[in-house]
């Protein structure tokens, strides 16, 4: 059993806890932030990836939608690498009540969010998959954000500042001595190793588990979890963000992203925070009213995925989507009288930050620490020098070299010295996504990477058509070298090509019925991994 | 509009429909055959497996697939087998004929099937295999797997890593791994098996592995050691290193199933079978429970059909002969109804020895291999269907999709041979 010492302890690894973390740390604070699994691997990653301009919250929640263009401004500031500026659009269809759509555009102008009226016969023309029936169209500053690369952003700033972040690892205990937090143990899911880490606050940034953190304290904190699912698109179908001109509901956002797009979302209560299974008849229900957007909606569809949104609820019977979207900062010293421990639930990806600076404005005024929150000014990512990329367009051609600087930021560097020394490394290894040997080789020796899941999250490899089926075994079998995918080649494989498996079951048809097919020939006729011991 | 009369029509370049064709000729009917894509032999083993496990014990290998076959269809009426096994001796027959005329032959293990190894270091029961790929992998004391530093999908460490959790080997064997260049740089299968044919290069190869080789040394290699070329390569190779050489079986696309395909589309030819490529079959006509004719398109130009019989071997949801849409099944060509067995389509382990439902999808049929509606009845007099659009068959997980080709291909080609064109 090991002991460490710090300041404060933060719990989960999603867009929250990863933006405490860094804030703590650009204030001076030391941290230890601590997740479960891989960073990334819950509702941080598992939405649409909009970054919102706020125009959807406009007309329900003035307050939410403030937050919103002011965080989307500051991010696309802060972080152009993760963010593409595409903009967005509303469209109102046939069956749209026009009174809202006037009500809709009053109260963004008062927002500060500019929507702009645009030709329906304009957007049709750019966005050709669309329906033909758009009604009125209106331009608003909606952007694609990628959340794995937030959060890493998020995490490498907060490591560069000095923070310990801990992957695969668990909060077994809260311990408290006189109404006052003291220590937390953690339990490594890997190794089962065991630390006990003393500190002087808890910050419960859980996102869905926040309640099962919470009862480890003995404090109730009751957050609705509300498991949402989305497809993604084999290609990317649109080249902006399209949201239904209509009071928000099921099935109303289309983001493009790289390659592919996003659909989503439903909504529904569920009572396991990792509820991430996607169902065929929700996708059915998505494609239903996708219809109305997109006609041709189930003929290219790649996979489903679903996440577990974290609301907070405020007494009464509120339920799903009618809970404010606001997010709660639960001091427990005021609630519950244990000094030391709080909760931030609820909130947006969007908002994480603002989110993050409410929290530690807190926690540093109970700790005395009188710095001020940089997260708003300090860069979140580098971005790769231009002249860095151009070499690399010569290895990696144009589109590969800005997608790998985009993905890998400083460490594109590394990757471009190894293909200097090893030019064969520089063979694609994902087709789709364009992931070469060298950036997997790279990925795959960082310190929180431990199976091929990790490095799919890292790279992009495995997301594309073939859905890992040639990439994966790939990847295992170039890391053969590397002591954390020596071991078990079969559990590796079996384990990614089950998640992937996952997503695909519930849009088994089409085109995807037959990429199936030939993945489970080529695993099983031709491999025999079914009974692979 | 192009029309065209024969025979027989078979639809579908894959295993079954070839067989089809070729048993239709050397009977010496006027056989066409019609076929969208290149069939998805190309894509397999090359290995003809007839089946894998013990029916009662699924992680155990059957001793002897024949037996195992005839119990089968004893429990499984519903399988492919029970429509077919009597044609399935023939059938072999006439396929290792038609490999032995065309330099491609094959082999089997006297009754039992072959253990034969894989890329990913299992093992899998085949009964015919490539004379290329036959070994039996006890009785050596080393074993070399050999990779191409060109190749993309073939890692011998990988291989090596998991082959001894997998199959017994003699004891003490020692298994090592090593790559060579053909020189040059990164290729695909078929690009590196053609670098290999050219003179001097498998030489050069042969000097890379020389060092790793000792007495009593089998050498593994990937499937792609040549095309056309490829019995000259191996004898080339098992010479200068004076020892066996293999391939494995691998990702696809491999060689040893090319080279199948080549073979058979070679005999065919031979016996006067006029192939129409890259044409799809579209629709048909269907008139008094007959098909009389079927409309087929490609490269701009469409073609009319009309044919004694027809051989419908246009494959699973691979080969396109079947299409999904949510909850909805379909037939690509005749509508036929598609027997699914159960309402899951597919399984929540993606892998599991129990398959994939959608793997058993497919087109029932009588004893004449004739659709057949819900009672049994035939739904077309003269369609007979083959290969893996047939209902009742897992192939991926009972090892059993060659003999199941050759079986319901060669019986169907038989059978339509005996109609005449009206």
């Amino acid at each position: 059993m090991r002991t460490e010492r710090t300041q404060v302890v933060v719990i989960g690894g999603g867009a929250t806890g990863t933006g405490i973390i860094r804030d703590l740390a650009l204030r001076g604070i030391a941290g230890i932030m601590v997740e479960q699994g891989d960073l990334a691997h819950g509702t941080s990653s598992r939405f649409h990836g909009l970054l919102h301009s706020g125009a959807r919250y406009a007309v329900k929640d003035m307050e939410a939608a403030r937050e919103c263009i002011k965080e989307n401004r500051i991010l696309r500031r802060i972080a152009p690498t993760c963010i593409e500026p595409i903009g967005g659009l509303f469209v109102q269809l046939p069956g749209d009540d026009p009174g809202y759509t006037g009500r809709w555009a009053e109260a963004c102008a008062q927002a500060g969010i500019n929507a702009e009226e645009t030709e329906p016969d304009q957007v049709i023309k750019s966005n050709p998959v669309l329906s033909r029936n758009i009604i009125r169209a209106f331009r608003v500053p909606d952007c694609a954000v990628d959340g794995f690369r937030v959060l890493w952003g998020n995490a490498a700033s907060a490591r560069r500042h000095g923070a310990k972040i801990i992957t695969y690892t668990g909060v077994t205990a809260i311990h408290q001595n006189s109404g006052s937090i003291t220590r937390v143990d953690l339990t490594n899911r890997l190794t089962g190793q065991v630390t006990r880490v003393q500190c002087q606050a808890v910050i419960n940034a859980a996102g869905a588990w926040a309640g099962a953190v919470a009862s480890l304290a003995g404090i109730p904190v009751e957050v609705i979890k509300d498991k949402g699912t989305l497809v993604a698109f084999n290609h990317r179908i649109v080249n902006t963000v399209i949201n239904r001109l209509r009071p928000p509901g099921d099935g109303d956002i289309l983001v493009p992203h790289g390659a592919v797009a996003i659909f989503g979302t439903t909504s529904a209560t569920v009572d396991d925070p990792g509820c991430s299974e996607p169902l065929q008849r929700e996708v059915l229900e998505l494609i239903r009213l996708g219809k109305e957007l997109v006609p041709e909606m189930e003929s290219r569809l790649l996979r489903a995925f679903s996440g577990v949104r974290p609301l907070y609820k405020r007494g009464g019977e509120a339920r799903g989507r009618w809970v404010s979207r606001n997010f709660a900062l639960l001091d427990h010293r005021e609630l519950d009288g244990l000094a030391g421990f709080y909760s931030i639930v609820g909130g947006k990806f969007t908002t994480f930050r603002l989110m993050a600076e409410k929290t530690v404005d807190l926690v540093a005024r109970q700790l005395g620490v009188n710095s001020l929150c940089r997260t708003a000014e300090d860069p979140l990512t580098i971005a790769v020098p231009e002249d860095l990329v151009s070499r690399g367009k010569r290895v990696f051609g144009v589109p590969g070299a800005k997608m790998a600087a985009q993905r890998l930021g400083e460490s594109f560097s590394r990757v471009m010295e190894e293909v200097g020394r090893f030019p064969e490394k520089g063979r694609l290894i994902c087709e789709c996504e364009l992931v070469s040997q060298a950036e997997i080789e790279q990925v795959a020796s960082s310190e929180d990477v431990y199976n091929l899941g990790d490095i799919r999250r890292k790279t992009r490899m495995g997301m594309g058509t073939c859905q890992g089926t040639f990439c994966g075994l790939r990847t295992l079998g170039i890391l053969g070298d590397h002591p954390r995918f020596t071991g078990d080649h079969h559990l590796q494989l079996k384990n990614f090509m089950q998640k992937r498996w996952k997503g695909i079951r519930p849009v088994l048809w089409g085109q995807q019925i037959r990429e199936a097919q030939l993945s489970v020939a080529i695993y099983g006729a031709l491999l025999g991994m079914e009974r692979m011991k | 509009m192009i029309r065209k009369k024969t025979d027989l029509l078979v639809i579908g370049a894959g295993l079954s429909g070839i067989m089809a064709a070729a048993a239709a000729a050397r009977a010496g009917k006027k056989v066409m055959l019609v076929a969208g894509g290149e069939g998805v032999l190309g894509l397999t083993s090359g290995c003809i497996d007839l089946w894998g496990y013990r029916i009662d014990r699924k992680d155990e290998f059957c001793p002897g697939p024949r037996e195992e076959i005839a119990r089968l269809v004893k429990v499984s009426p519903g399988h492919p087998y029970a429509v077919a096994q009597d044609a399935l001796e023939e059938s072999i027959d006439f396929f290792l004929a038609i490999c032995g005329e065309k330099g491609c032959s094959y082999r089997d293990n006297g009754g039992g099937n072959w253990i034969l190894p894989t890329s990913l270091g299992t093992v899998r029961p085949t009964y015919l295999a490539p004379d290329g790929m036959a070994v039996n992998l006890t009785g050596f004391g080393r074993i070399v797997v050999v990779g191409f530093t060109e190749l993309k999908d073939f890692f011998p460490g990988m291989l090596v890593a998991n082959l001894t959790r997998n199959t017994d080997l003699t004891p003490g064997c020692e298994l090592v791994s090593c790559m060579v260049s053909a020189g040059g740089k990164e290729m695909g299968p078929n690009t590196l098996a053609h670098r290999l044919e050219q003179p001097g290069v498998i030489q050069r190869v042969a000097a890379g592995i020389k060092k790793f080789v000792y007495p009593d040394t089998l050498i593994l290699l990937p499937p792609v050691m040549g095309e056309d070329l490829h019995r000259d390569i191996m004898n080339t190779l098992s010479g200068e290193l004076g020892c066996l050489a293999r391939e494995v079986t691998g990702m696809p696309p491999a060689l040893p199933g090319q080279r199948l395909h080549k073979a058979l589309l070679g005999y065919i030819k031979d016996r006067g079978v006029e192939i129409v490529a890259g044409c799809t079959v579209k629709s048909a006509m269907v008139s008094n429970q007959h098909c009389r004719w079927v409309t087929a398109s490609g490269a701009g130009s469409t073609m009319q059909i009309l044919a004694g019989a027809f051989v419908l071997a246009t494959g699973s949801f691979l080969g396109g002969g079947l299409q999904a849409l949510p909850g909805k099944l379909r037939e690509s060509i005749f509508d036929l109804p598609v027997e699914t067995y159960g309402p899951e389509w597919s399984s929540a382990d993606f892998l599991s020895t129990g398959g994939q439902p959608f793997s058993r999808f497919g087109i029932k049929v009588n004893n004449l291999l004739q659709p057949v509606d819900k009672k049994g009845y035939p739904l077309l007099e003269n369609l007979l269907v083959a290969g893996s659009i047939l209902a009742g068959c897992n192939y991926p997980v009972e090892k059993c999709g060659g003999g199941v080709a050759l079986s319901t291909g060669y019986k169907a080609g038989r059978l339509a041979g005996g109609m005449t064109c009206e």
